[in-house]
Order: C-alpha cells, then structure tokens, then sequence
C-alpha cells in the first residue's frame, strides 16, 4: 500500500524580468521561506530538500551546493535533480512514499545569467548535431512545423494559444508578464525559428517556486487544505531528431496514460477541472492537448476555437498564464504544479476557477528541446 | 523501516584517461549491458532508469540525452527517466534515487547508471573551477585538491600524520587496483616511490592524487520479490543516506575532523543497526580521491578514534588480508571517472557482498560499506549492503 | 593504422558567456574594499555568528540576514597549503593558500599568503604555521575585487 504524498504550501516569488539585485539561488530562498512559513513550519521540521535546475543554466558547477543551502538543506539529506523543478516533486514525492521521509522541500528559480541558444546548444552531441546549428530553440522550430504541416495546423491557431495565456497572465498577480496581446501583434511579432514568431515563445522570466510536501500521516497538523499527489508519471524521449515522429509527444502520452491510470481517471476532458500545461512554444500546448488524451491527433486547435480551453471553459488551460507569461527556465514546470495547487487551494487570486477539486499539472523538462524531453504529468486533488 | 530493495547485478566498464576507442553512448551501453547480463535479465524489464553525470566534463551538457537509448532504450520506449546532479557524490546519490525508485513501491526493476569522460576535457581544472562561487572565489582556480591538502596538512599538525602514512594509502590502493581489470592506474608503486613522487600541493604528492577517467557504470537495483527471483545472492540494502553541508569551506576550517560524514555515519549505521563498525563491516569501498582522506575516513566511519586514522594503516588493518580491508578496488585514488565514481563505489562492494569480487574478493564478507564525498568535501552518501535481507 | 581502424578526435569547446549578478551583498562587500578600505561581515540574527564572505540568508538558521560587521585587517591562519605546480590564473608556484579567520569573524576568508620565502620546501614549514596571525595587504589602486587584498602576510 502506497503512502499518500500531498503539497502542503506553496511560495513563488513575484516573478520579473530581471533581478540583478539578487544571487541567482535568492530566488529559491524566498519562494522556500514564503512557502515555509505558509505552512507554519521551520527548516528543523524539514526531512529532505531536492533542487533543481541545470548547472550550465546557472553557471556553476554542482549549483545544488547553493540552491540546497537555500531551500533549508543544511545538514540534510538532499538532493538536486538535472531536470525542471517538476522532477523534483517527482523525486520528492518517492522519497516521501518509501517511507523513509516525511517532510520535503522542493524548489526551482529561473535567472538571468546565460544565454539559452549557447548553453543548450551544448547539449548536442559534437559529433552531428551541434555542427548544425542544433540548440533548445531551433529543435522546438522542427517540432512545431512538423507538427503544422502534417496536420495543417495554421499560425493563428497558435497565435490564439498565446491570446489565451497572455490574456490569462494578465490577471495572475505573480507571472511576469501580465498584458494580454492581439491575435494580430502574435502574428505580426518577428521570425525567430519558423514557423515560431517572438511571441509564439515563452519570455525569460526570473523568480522561484517552492512546494512543501507530507506524507498523510502528518497533513492534518500542518493544512487544512492539502493537495493530494493522485498520479504522477514522467517519460523521456530518444534524441535523434531525425529517428522520430517530431509531429508528436510520445513521452508526454505515456506518462499522462501511467498518471491517469494511478488516479483512476479515463475520461480527461470530463474529469478534470482544470490543467496547468508546460508550452515551450504556442504549438506546443496543442501538441500537448492531443499527447494529454484531450483531442485527437491533429485536432488539438479545435479546443481552442471552441473555448473549450479559455478561462470560462470546460477545462481551462494555463488559468496561470502558462510559460508563455511566466518562463523560469528550469522551473516553468514547478511553476505549473503550484498553480494547479493554488487552483485546488482556492488561493489562486484574480484567475481562480470555481470549485476546483481535480487538476492535471505537466512540466516539460529539457534544456535540448525535442530531442530528449522528460515530460512530467502530475494529477492533484483537492484534500 | 520501509519496503527491502536489492542490488542485483553490476556492470563496469575499463577505464582509462580517454576511451578513445568509443562514443558516449558506446561507453555506456559497456556499462548497461553488463548489468543487464550479471542480472540476467533482458532491458524490457526495467521499469525505471536514474542517471548520474557531472555534465561539464564530457563536452556535452547533459550528456545522458544522447545517451538515452544506451540505457535499456528508455526513449524508445518513453520510459521513466531521471537526471541527478550532486558533483563528486553524484554516482552515490544516483545509488540513492534508484533505492527510492524501488523503495517507494511505484517501481520493482531500477536501472542505475553513471558515467563521465573527463577525458574529452583538454583542461579538467578550469572546468573543476567552474565550481568554484564566480563572485567569490572564482579566482583561486585551484579546485580540490587544495581543499584535501588543507586536509593532509592539518591533519599533520593536529594529529601527527606523517608523509609516510600517506604514501602506504597509496601503495596499498595502487597494490589492490593490480586485481581490477577495470582499474584506470595499474601500476606497481611502492611507498618509496610514493615519497619521491612529484610535490603537487603540500603535503599531497601525484601519487596522493586521483586520475581524471573516463569510465561507465550501472546497477540493477530490485524490489524484495523480483530480488529474490533475479539474483541467487542480492546484495540487500540495509541502510543509506546523504548528507549536505554548506558552500564555504571558511565556515568549517576544521579540516582534519570530516565531522559531516561523521554525521551522516552515525545516522545510516542507526538505520543499518550496526553499532560496531570494525565488528560488523567486512569489507570499505569509501571515496578516496586524495590519499589523506581514506585516514579520516578510517575515523569519521568509526574505525578508528578520532586522530588515530594512521595506526590502521601501519598496521595493515585495512590492507587486503588485514581484518577490514578498504578499497579492495584500488578505489578512486586508481580510477576516478568523476560523476560515476560514487555509482562505482556501490558496485564494488555489492561485488563483494555478491562474491562476485574476483581476483579481489575478501573472504566472508556479510557486510559491505559504500561512501562517496562531493562539493566543497561538504556532501556524502553512504550505503550499507548486506548478503542478508534487513 | 589502416583507413579502417582510424579513430577520429574532434576538437570541441564551449564558449559560454554568463552574466553573473553579484546580489547586494557581495556588491556591497566590494565597494566597501574599494570606496572604504574596509572588510565587512554580516551577522545572522539568531545563531549571531560573523559570516565572511557576507551573504543574504544564514544556512544553519535559514534566517535573512541585515546587519553589517566591520572586521578586524589582521587575523589567524587556520588552514593551508603551498602549491609546486602552477595553475591557470593564479601567480607562480611556490604559492601558499591560506585560510584566514579574520579578528571579528566567525568564518574564515580562503586567501593567499605573501611576503614569504616558499623557496626551499623544507623551510617552509617554519615559514608558515597554522595558527600564525597574519595581515592583509592591499593593492594600491582597489578595484572592488577580492584581490584588492593582494595577499596576507605574517604579522
């Protein structure tokens, strides 16, 4: 029998574009103590902490010697995790499960120090693909238009995504952006990767998240509003570019179907009140929508159209304003998880749904793109 | 205490100073096949995969994506798949994922893997500098070994270790590595030649000093009932733990007391129920990067009392053949492929544990410990193996 | 070798650019080196332990920190070691690198010792003691760098 694993608090800073004010890993710090002191607890009663992020992100090798320290590590048993912040709560919540912990902290940021373009086109193998130009940014373009052109997937159906999630930013207190855009200033935004315009990319936004979780024995005496981890799953993906279907998200369907199959859901669209999706590019929420079991192949724009995914819809997406208001690079994942839990805390101020008992929170994990992705899928519930 | 997980095969690769003769990805399916073959046990049967790397090093940034379907196919068949980073410790918290992989009851067949080519890096020194703080410290482009000779330096003072001492870790781990097919340094090296060995950084000599490897390594670690029927002899874990301590190393100037491992020590033998640990370990697999830190292992693992790590090695206590050998591998100070060295560790004394040690099995082994050190000698990890289910 | 058996090697390297943001803290550590001439520390508010280098938040205690603490230009050497190899960066072997416990500080400062004769290996030990009070030495035109402490030397 599985112990049951619930978030307990959530801290996230007021998310920005630039803080030079700060070390990067202040960011973790003040997103762990917000989330600390919401939970009426100090870093004595904290069994395990686990970071994360990447370290050519930060600049620094073994970066957890500082974003541990943060998160109230000292002296603990932590760990960090190369992967967004969702994989921490993934490895938190095992941790949790085995019994061998009770209390955790998992945390992420995003900071500006480092040239995305530069430190992922790294990841590429030396050999054949960084040769070509391959980084984070041109892999997605690859995804994106495959996935367009075998389904006829137009920009403005895109572009319409980003007028949801801007639009839906713009009444998050938190996210960085927060002025909706038009359908015309998507399209009219500059080239960066065809068929990926400037606005059909995330910002890159600074901050951090943090989750408190417990185990079920002690939830009652730290809230009285748990968010209970139902389902969890994360997959990853072969690296080639070139051995695969780009047109969709293979690792995110089989962790969504081993999420759902945990927390007994099969009928998605039905059963879930809300979703806080992971979209590193604006086509990529309608990939995800098809991968998420939640349209069919190729028809991920048509929820868009129908309102299906809007703030006053049947399942809204990204009430948060998604990635593409708020983008902690390493953490935009995490972010979506304490959102989702801030939804089912009824905490979530200006861009709350009503009622919300059952949400679904995904993280896209990966610094190369669409080669390699671990997509996170996780299913919370209202205690 | 929580669900029994095992370790039930183990696969290694040679290392060397640059595997020239391979890819990335080459050099760990090496690694990942021989576990999959010492289990016997097809890749279809592995439902999850950890990996461990200190990217920098190898030329590539996250290097386990490019090497993700070495490792039993993983994104072929989108499986679950995690990436730990934690430095020096990373292979022993690699360890410790797959435990809790297994251990949470979510997983029963985890793949643990680590791996690291330092020698694709033309100058592992600048890229060990990158773990330095920038704001601070950047500019004392020193790295560890600086940090491990204020260790052998203090530990001089405080306690009267001599150069000798030191040189005996080293012959007798050089000694031991002769018995490693996978050994990275393979070479006779008496303790005289240990003390005319070049001055690096007092009191450490090259000789006190760990390679930088390229090498590979993976362990199938398994729930109690897929244990029992993978394996004739698991190597159970009864115990493990991490433990972190802060960035500065001006916060803890006690160089010649690793009181953190102490800690952590005491917490994983209450775990394990050991009380004694030169009565009930039979064999150390510990993380001896530079020579001093074996003799402060010896201590801050309690075998011996504080300051008196020396008397065990001038005794031959921990040689092979004494009663608690250490490093029967050669250990880290003859192979050091960073980020997999830790994941090594674990390997090594499940070998023993397992009897599958070879040339250098010790004799009746029950209990075997495993330790790694990382960061700024700040983070450990240990684990306790036993040929008995806890 | 035969066209065949050759292995390739390709040359590689990572050019990385990074911007790093010193925060208050630092910042202020610095302009205080430069503008002032004066080593600052801070104080956790609850363990009241003198931090060097000064940071935001007090590990042990998770606390935010506030107060600033001017310490002491001389202090004791706690740690040490003298490098024979040289390395990138750094100013030519014989080099000792010291760990310093400045008078009012609770941690230490890793540093460099100057004004010493490393040359002969064995008359360094009556060169450098642990335990030695030292002090700081300043660069003649400070820059706001750790390295307007040139080096410590002994007292």
């Amino acid at each position: 029998m599985t112990r049951r694993v619930a978030i307990v608090a959530v801290g996230q800073t007021r998310h920005q574009a630039f803080r030079d004010d700060r070390v990067y890993w202040e960011n973790d710090y003040e997103a762990a103590k917000l989330a600390l002191e919401g939970a009426g607890l100090d870093k004595g009663q904290i069994d395990t902490v686990i970071a994360s992020g990447w370290d050519a992100v930060d600049g620094r090798t073994i970066s957890d010697m500082h974003t541990c320290m943060a998160i109230g590590g000292y002296l603990k048993d932590s760990a960090h995790v190369g992967e967004d912040g969702i994989l921490a709560l993934a490895y938190a919540y095992l941790r949790i499960a085995s019994g061998q912990f009770d209390t955790a902290v998992v945390a992420g940021h995003g900071h500006r120090e480092a040239s995305l373009e530069r430190v992922s086109s790294v990841c590429f193998d030396p050999l054949f693909a960084r040769p070509m130009g391959a980084n984070y940014l041109t892999s997605l373009a690859l995804q994106a238009n495959a996935y367009a052109q075998r389904y006829g997937v137009s920009q403005e159906s895109a572009a319409k995504v980003v007028v949801k999630n801007r639009a839906n930013g713009a009444h998050n207190p938190y996210a960085h952006l927060q002025s909706p855009v038009t359908l015309e200033e998507v399209l009219g935004s500059g080239w960066v990767a065809y068929p990926l315009r400037a606005l059909d990319c995330p910002p890159e936004s600074v901050g951090g998240v943090a989750l408190v979780l417990a185990a079920e024995e002690n939830v009652k005496r730290i809230t009285s509003k748990p968010v209970w981890i139902k389902g969890v799953s994360w997959a990853i993906e072969s690296y080639y570019l070139g051995s695969k279907d780009l047109s969709q998200i293979p690792s995110l369907a089989a962790s969504a179907q081993r999420a759902y199959r945990m927390a007994g859901i099969t009928r998605p669209l039905e059963e879930l009140d809300l979703a806080e999706i992971h979209e590193p590019t604006s086509y990529h929420e309608l990939m995800a929508y098809e991968a998420l079991g939640l349209a069919e192949a190729g028809k991920g724009g048509g929820l868009v159209d129908e309102g299906i995914t809007e703030r006053e819809g049947k399942l809204p997406v990204n009430l948060s304003g998604g990635a593409l208001s708020t983008n902690l690079l390493g953490a935009s994942g995490l972010a979506r998880a304490a959102e989702a839990a801030l939804q089912l805390r009824a905490e979530a101020h200006g861009r709350q749904v009503a009622g919300a008992k059952l949400a679904l929170a995904h993280g896209f994990s990966s610094l190369s793109g669409a080669a390699s992705p671990t997509n996170c899928v996780v299913i919370l519930e209202r205690g | 205490m929580g669900r029994r997980v095992a370790i039930v095969g183990v696969g290694l690769t040679k290392c060397s100073s640059h595997r020239k003769d391979v890819t990335y990805p080459e050099l760990v399916y090496e690694a990942v096949s021989g576990a999959l073959a010492d289990a016997g046990i097809g890749f279809e049967q592995i439902d999850a995969v950890v990996y461990g790397c200190m990217d920098p090093f190898d030329g590539v940034f996250a290097p386990e994506r490019w090497c993700v379907d070495s490792c039993v196919s993983a994104g072929f068949l989108n499986k679950p798949f995690l990436k730990i980073t934690t430095g020096g410790t990373t292979g022993g918290s690699t360890a410790l994922g797959a435990y809790y992989h297994v251990g949470s009851g979510m997983f029963d067949v985890v793949l643990a893997v680590a791996s690291q080519r330092v020698g694709e890096t033309i100058e592992a020194q600048l890229v060990l500098n990158t773990a330095v703080d920038p704001i601070y410290e950047r500019w004392i482009g020193a790295g560890a070994i600086t940090i491990a000779a204020n260790q052998a330096s203090n530990h001089f003072h405080y306690y009267g270790t001599t150069e000798e001492d030191l040189a005996m870790v080293a012959a007798k781990n050089y000694a031991n590595a002769l018995n490693n097919p996978y050994a990275h340094l393979q070479r006779h090296l008496s303790v005289e030649d240990a003390l005319r060995s070049r001055m690096i950084s007092w009191p450490l000599r090259l000789s006190d000093c760990c390679p930088s490897s390229d090498g590979a390594c993976a362990i199938v670690f398994a729930s109690e009932k897929r244990a029992r029927q993978i394996a004739k002899q698991p190597a159970w874990v009864r115990g493990a733990g991490q433990i972190t301590d802060n960035y500065f190393a001006g916060d803890r100037p006690w160089f010649h007391d690793w009181d953190s491992l102490a800690m952590l020590a005491r917490r994983v033998y209450k775990l394990a129920k050991i009380s004694e640990p030169m009565a009930e370990i039979q064999v150390a697999e510990p993380y001896v990067a530079f020579s001093v830190q074996e003799l402060m292992e010896y201590e801050a693992l309690g075998f011996a009392e504080p300051g008196r790590g020396a008397e065990l090695i001038r005794k031959g206590v921990t040689a092979m053949g004494g009663k608690v050998p250490f490093c029967p591998s050669g250990g880290t100070l003859c192979t050091n492929p960073i980020g997999a060295t830790g994941l090594i560790r674990v390997a090594e004394a499940a070998l023993q544990v397992m009897d599958k040690a070879d040339k250098r099995q010790v004799p009746n082994v029950k209990t075997a410990l495993a330790h790694s050190w990382g960061a700024v000698i700040g983070f450990h990890t240990m684990m306790i193996l036993d040929k008995e289910a806890p | 070798m035969t066209q065949e058996e050759e292995i390739l090697i390709m040359p590689g390297a990572w050019n990385l650019p990074f911007r790093h943001t010193a925060g208050r803290f630092a910042s202020r550590f610095f302009r205080e080196l430069r503008d002032s001439q004066k080593i600052y520390g801070v104080r956790c508010p609850q363990c009241r332990r003198v931090l060097l280098p000064p940071r935001p938040m007090c590990e042990r205690c998770f606390a935010s920190i506030d107060e600033w603490v001017e310490v002491g230009h001389q202090g004791t050497l706690e740690a040490y070691t003298i490098l024979y190899v040289p390395f990138m960066g750094l100013p030519p072997p014989p080099l000792a690198m010291v760990v310093v416990k400045l008078d009012g500080a609770d941690t230490c400062l890793q540093h460099i010792l100057g004004g010493v004769d490393l040359s002969d290996p064995e008359k360094s030990k009556e060169v450098v003691k642990i335990g030695m009070r030292v002090e700081a030495v300043w660069r003649e035109k400070r820059r706001g760098e750790i390295l307007d402490i040139q080096y410590f030397k002994p007292v």
